[in-house]
């Protein structure tokens, strides 16, 4: 057969077809690779993209001298790339000895058919850097921080602790968080599909910026001094806990904050003892949680005595006693039809109102608290600010808890007087007291004094507010006398230190349910008497035989005192 | 010697040059594409490379050999092709390999054979005979449908399993009883009627469906994950591309780049200038054989060439057609680029025709 004309055309034709057809294409590959080339390449570099953190180097904690209080370590993790292992018997051997580990555990690992495999982590950085140094095939060093406690224990339940990613979790590490942590570099890498990254294409590169230096209030000598104290009369009172707080009552510094038993802040998550056999998870993380909880500001309890320094300031400044008002204790005070009792047997007999407080006497008190009544009581207590939260810098301030004005009777105002039938932390009756006897202006108690970055540049200073005058000078000046009188002459005795004037109440309070018999001893001390530069408190939980506060807290302070009054410098008279 | 020379002389020489270039270019984008698939899954950076070069120097024979071989002789030898074809679709059914959940291979120890491929070469020779010896009443509709019916047992054994593969030697067929019959308007009655039996035959089973609805919004579906990836390998190439070896998307997001979608890489390695320069030697290509086959010293002649050059322009229509989601996803191989053994010795064995065919123009 020929090639005819109409076959030739219909040849023609069909090319035409593949021509047409393949100019069309390549149309829309131009469409395709210049008007949505932007919109594919940015979805196509997203998938190749992995942003890969730089952790950043949290910031330190230090104490008002500077002292490291909280720091990082670095620490190296030690892992093998299964496929770059060039004389893997030579591996094992080194890192078996470098690591102290079984050898059978590093052989199952290192011949292990994985991407990366990790050896071990939290690696000294002196052996990290050895293996390092040897230039194994196949053998990867990382670099990490590690949050470290050069004082281990000391002021644990302050300081808090930092969780696997660096970031706080208790305390002040939570507290300062966004000042602490620093802002995290980035690597851009490219990978292929598996997510494995590709050597050359690595594209940018932004610094890790680490977190800034908290200076804090706290001073390391001083708190070590008050722990010993504090676990001292713990121990000799077989004391279920002891708290002791040292400030500056004059600007709410905090010293010392001491929570017995304290925890090692560099295994917070080891329960003491044999606390941790045979508990299910949910009661593991109650008793950590308990091991944790700072008492000072997280638990409430019935002041006791110690709150008659609250009592007397309001019925002061209200004028509804004077110095010289006398008084009669017969051992009880009749309230209503409920006969309350003075912790005296026999009663103080006469006495006038600077006596009364010496004695702490609770007919004296029942007596200007109904005098004072309920509506100025509760005006007072608002005042002095006991109704809200100090606004300490610690995470978990517990609030006041009190009857509601309107149920509250003349026995339940009696009960008040001598600081029974509410509760309040030991934090608020330390800022509260200081307050009252600073001058009378309400201080904001805390740590955090300034905030300097990487460069030692001052990049913040805290300030804590306009103080609030509460109470007139002239009550507060009275009020100190009257606590000097109580250190010198009356139930305070035992926190006396020769050549200082030595201000202070105690208190021995019942807790609830009253049948348990148990009971929490308590002081709170400040000197010098005419001008506080330092106010403690000590509280004992549940002690074990005397149980006076007077007897068992005072002494506490008062050693305290004794022994820090030369490294605070504050002069004998 | 004289008679030698004179025959190179007689090749269409502008067709080898074009043939050499885009063997070396698929070669070279083969290797670029297949180092990290070959790394990954062989530790081989060269295995693909290894065994494409090994088909394309056997390839290269097998061309020379039937290059000088009278393309009439295939006259005689068509009926048994095609038998032969017929017999080896049956064979691949009962005994093939399967590899992707399809049987497709025949294995002949380290060799692996598609009878497919085999296949539309041998049918190119039987209907380029079968429509010429018919070629006075092939205007008359029941001839026609006598030789579209004959190709019909090798269309439903391929389809069976490859139904791409099956649309390629049908596409192919119509082609060559189109060019043989000096008729159109029966042509456009068989493409209504041939549409509505690929709507029915869509209809028929919802999972088809499902393919149209992957192709509207590709992103949407789990399947349309290699459509995706495909468009961001073009997307990203721009105006002239990362660079040979410089593509990310053959790392896996791709997968088996250097298979169906190795078009997309092409784009994404030397952009758009790159990906319009092959599609420009593809043209060529086809231009040649549109210039033999006008030439060709009878039909039978214009025939073979005219099926060549609609198997290859098919597959390189729908190959990017699918690659830039312009049709859905259907698996066709880029001629002479694709990764594919038997692809390219058939291929090369159906040039070798083509050359033949040119040096008998008049």
């Amino acid at each position: 057969m020929k090639n005819r004309t109409y076959n030739k055309k219909k040849i023609f034709f069909v090319f035409s077809c593949a021509l047409i057809l393949l100019i069309l294409l390549f149309g829309r590959l131009a469409w395709l690779m210049i008007f949505r080339a932007e919109e594919y390449q940015k979805k196509a570099q997203q998938l190749h993209e992995r942003e890969r953190d730089i952790k950043a180097a949290r910031g330190e904690i230090v104490d008002r001298n500077g002292k490291i209080l909280a720091t990082n370590r670095t620490v190296c993790t030690i892992s093998v790339i299964h496929s770059q292992l060039k004389d893997s018997e030579k591996v094992i051997k080194i890192l078996t000895k470098a690591l102290h580990m079984e050898e059978a555990q590093v052989r199952k690992k290192v011949k292990k058919i994985s991407s990366m495999e990790r050896i071990a982590s939290n690696v000294e950085k002196k052996t990290g850097d050895k293996i390092r140094n040897l230039g194994l095939d196949g053998v990867k060093v990382d670099e990490d921080f590690k949050r470290y406690y050069p004082y281990g224990k000391l002021a644990s339940k302050v300081l808090g602790f930092t969780g696997g990613d660096n970031q706080g979790i208790i305390g002040l590490e939570v507290q300062y968080e966004d000042y602490l942590k620093g802002i995290n570099g980035q690597i851009l890498t490219i990978t292929d599909a598996r997510g494995i990254e590709l050597d050359e294409e690595a594209e940018g590169r932004k610094e890790p910026v680490k977190g800034d230096t908290l200076k804090i209030s706290l001073d390391a000598n001083l708190q070590k001094y008050a722990e010993q104290m504090a676990e001292k009369v713990m121990e000799e009172k077989q004391a279920e806990k002891v708290a002791i707080l040292l400030m500056n009552p004059q600007n709410g510094e905090i010293f010392a904050m001491v929570n017995v038993p304290e925890f090692d802040l560099n295994d917070p998550f080891s329960l003491p003892g044999e606390e941790k056999k045979n508990l299910t998870p949910e009661e593991e993380q109650d008793a950590l949680n308990r091991m944790w909880r700072n008492e000072c500001i997280s638990d409430t309890y019935e002041p006791g005595s110690t709150f008659k320094i609250i009592t007397a300031s309001a019925c002061l400044e209200e004028g509804v006693v004077k110095l010289s008002d006398r008084f009669h204790c017969p051992g009880y005070k009749v309230v209503e039809d409920r006969k309350i009792r003075c912790h005296k047997v026999g009663g103080h007999g006469a006495e006038n109102f600077v006596e009364g407080i010496q004695n702490s006497c609770n007919p004296v008190f029942i007596d200007i608290g109904l005098r004072l009544g309920v509506n100025d009581f509760y005006k007072y207590f608002q005042k002095f600010g006991l109704l809200s939260p100090t606004g300490v810098d610690l995470p978990g301030e517990a609030g006041t808890i009190l009857h509601k004005k309107n149920r509250v009777g003349q026995v339940e105002l009696a009960t008040m007087s001598f600081g029974q039938s509410f509760q309040v932390t030991p934090m608020q009756m330390a800022a509260t007291v200081s307050s009252l006897i600073n001058g009378g202006k309400r201080i904001t108690p805390h740590f955090g004094v300034e905030v300097t970055d990487s460069e030692k540049k001052k990049t913040e200073v805290f300030s804590y507010g306009r103080k609030k005058r509460i109470l007139s000078a002239k009550t507060s000046e009275t009020m100190q006398e009257l606590l000097e009188g109580v250190v010198a002459k009356g139930s305070g005795k035992k926190a006396y230190v020769k050549g200082y004037h030595i201000g202070g109440k105690t208190a021995t309070s019942q807790t609830l349910p009253r049948s348990a018999g148990k009971y929490i001893s308590s002081f709170i001390g400040l000197a010098p008497a005419e001008n506080p530069q330092v106010l403690g408190m000590c509280v004992i939980y549940n002690p074990k035989g005397i149980y006076y506060g007077g007897t068992i807290a005072a002494p506490v302070i008062g050693n305290i005192f004794r022994e820090t009054f030369p490294y605070l410098g504050i002069e004998k008279e | 010697m004289t008679t030698f020379k004179v025959r190179v002389k007689k090749y269409d020489l502008t067709l080898l040059v074009v043939l050499m270039l885009l063997i070396l270019a698929g070669l070279v984008i083969l290797y670029s594409t297949s180092v990290y698939n070959g790394e990954v899954k062989f530790h081989d950076a060269m295995y693909y490379l290894k065994k494409q070069l090994f088909a394309t120097a056997l390839g290269l024979a097998v061309m020379y050999l039937v290059a000088g071989i009278d393309y009439h002789i295939w006259k005689y030898a068509a009926v048994a092709g095609y038998v032969g074809a017929v017999a080896l679709s049956v064979l691949v059914l009962l005994a093939g390999e399967e590899y992707n959940g399809s049987k497709r291979w025949l294995s002949l120890g380290p060799f692996s054979f598609q009878p497919s491929e085999y296949a539309k070469v041998a049918l190119i020779l039987f209907l380029a005979w079968m429509v010429n010896k018919n070629a006075k009443k092939i205007e008359k509709i029941t001839i026609l449908f006598k030789v579209l019916f004959c190709i019909l047992p090798i269309v439903g054994l391929v389809g069976a399993s490859n139904l791409s593969t099956a649309i390629i030697i049908l596409g192919i067929g119509v082609i060559l009883v189109f060019v043989a019959s000096p008729k159109y308007v029966q042509f456009i009655w068989m493409g209504v009627i041939g549409t509505g039996f690929m709507t029915v035959f869509l209809m028929l089973e919802s999972y088809r469906l499902e393919r149209l609805l992957i192709w509207r919004n590709p992103e949407q579906f789990a399947k349309g994950y290699q459509t995706v990836q495909g468009l961001y390998a073009i997307g990203s190439g721009g105006l002239f591309g990362r660079g040979l070896g410089r593509g990310i998307q053959k790392l896996g997001f791709v997968p088996e780049a250097q298979n169906d979608m190795i078009f997309s890489i092409i784009c994404e390695e030397f952009g758009l200038a790159g990906a319009g320069f092959l599609i420009f030697l593809f043209l060529l290509l086809l231009w040649r054989f549109f210039v033999i086959a006008v030439h060709a010293k009878d039909l039978f002649g214009a025939l073979i060439v005219s099926g060549a050059m609609a198997h290859l322009m098919i597959q390189v229509i729908l190959n990017i057609a699918v690659v830039t989601n312009a049709i859905p996803n259907t698996g066709i191989t880029l001629p002479f680029v694709s990764y594919g053994g038997t692809s390219i010795v058939f291929l090369l064995a159906e040039m070798g025709l083509v050359l033949n065919v040119s040096t008998m123009v008049r």
